[in-house]
């Protein structure tokens, strides 16, 4: 008998936030990046004998929503819409405690990125695979997830460190 | 702050905005796919091939009939992948499983693509990524999409989107269709097809798309 594949409830609970985390910085909009994901995991619900096998399911998932995403936005024929700060603060997130909301520096500075790096942030950084995986998922190769890691880490360096330090030292 | 320190203040953001979607939500609207992809899979069948030529294995665009996919009803079965002319000269394609990927090659290359197809990780590696205008357009993600489309400029975007197009409504994963406009492939580049993940079985794969350069070992011509 095989390993025990998890259950989808477990699943879904385990690594909602982190997929819609992963969405919402390479879409740049809450609310969609929530309807994108609501989907993807319902795709992988209605597949999931097999993604439960998926060597990286949630993977599967932020993928499945990108692809969602670039779909509405073919259908639309219109960018999809990277909201500024002011509209990522002011959605449901600002509901929440202050305490418990994104860092606005952080998410602006991840805005800022191009599509690809932020992309690669999400799944190396956000969904922690590794850079073989991370190819795999966005159809690269494993030197250009690094490249993009690389250039992304040192835009995020330049734009926020100062930012955070001085923040530190006052 | 060091970079470690960056990652980690990174990562501490992960968690600050729950996905409130209840897990019973989700499984309605799975149920709903669900129920979404049964109609079509079996109006395909029906439709584009005819119920007596379904059965028998037979269809009447280039379809892979030793492979065969178990729809909803115990005797329609769907050929792993189909390749249909349309009439206005773009050549659809539709991957049910990965089997058979010398057909799937010999078949576009019939129909004038210059293509490489491998149904493995293992891309054909006298393929060289296309220097072209849109450099590495890799990416008809995981069942179906272009994904780097935003990190291409407006001019590449375009021809991308003329080069591969995906078909409306074809988004779900067991029904992968990619619409492939030779004419607008640029001069001396051909495609690269290939998918990662388990070969075969349907689900448990996902099909990429790259422009590579046309060579007699990469693309057949």
């Amino acid at each position: 008998m095989g390993a025990q594949r998890p259950d989808f409830a477990e699943f879904y609970r385990e690594t909602k936030d982190e997929c819609l985390f992963a969405v919402m910085v390479s879409v740049g909009d809450r609310d969609t990046a929530q309807d994108l994901v609501a989907e993807a995991f319902a795709r992988a619900w209605a597949s999931w004998p097999a993604v439960s096998r998926h060597p990286a399911p949630a993977a599967w998932v932020v993928r499945t929503a990108l692809n969602a995403g670039v779909s509405r936005w073919r259908r639309r024929r219109r960018e999809v819409p990277v909201a500024d700060l002011a509209l990522v603060a002011d959605r449901p997130a600002a509901r929440e405690p202050a305490g418990d909301c994104v860092d606005p520096r952080i998410m602006a500075a991840l805005l800022q990125l191009p599509a690809r790096q932020r992309q690669v942030i999400a799944l190396r950084l956000f969904l922690d695979l590794d850079t073989e995986r991370t190819a795999q998922v966005l159809g690269i190769a494993p030197g250009t997830v690094q490249a993009h890691l690389g250039r992304a880490m040192a835009a995020l360096r330049n734009g926020l460190i100062p930012t955070l330090q001085e923040e530190n030292q006052s | 702050m060091n970079d470690d320190e960056l990652i980690t203040a990174l990562r501490e953001q992960r968690g600050k905005v729950p996905m409130t979607t209840p897990v019973e939500q989700i499984i309605s609207r799975g149920r709903a796919v669900r129920a979404r992809r049964r109609v079509p899979r079996v109006a395909a069948a029906l439709g584009a091939t005819g119920a007596a030529a379904v059965a028998m294995g037979v269809a009447v665009p280039a379809t892979n009939p030793a492979a065969s996919h178990r729809a909803s009803g115990p005797t329609v079965k769907l050929a792993a992948w189909t390749v249909a002319r349309q009439a206005d000269g773009t050549i659809r394609v539709t991957v049910r499983e990965a089997t058979d990927p010398a057909g799937l090659q010999r078949t576009l290359r019939a129909d004038g693509v210059p293509v490489s197809v491998t149904f493995t990780d293992r891309r054909n590696p006298a393929c060289q990524t296309s220097n072209g205008p849109l450099g590495n357009v890799a990416g008809y993600g995981p069942f179906g999409h272009l994904t780097n489309a935003y990190d291409h400029p407006q001019d590449a975007f375009r021809h991308t989107q003329d080069a591969f197009r995906h078909a409306q409504d074809a988004f779900d994963h067991t029904q992968d269709a990619l619409v492939i406009h030779p004419s607008a492939l640029p001069p001396g580049d051909g495609l690269q097809i290939w998918t990662s993940g388990a070969s075969g079985a349907a689900d448990n794969f996902q099909l990429y798309v790259a422009l590579v350069k046309a060579s007699p070992q990469c693309t057949g011509s």
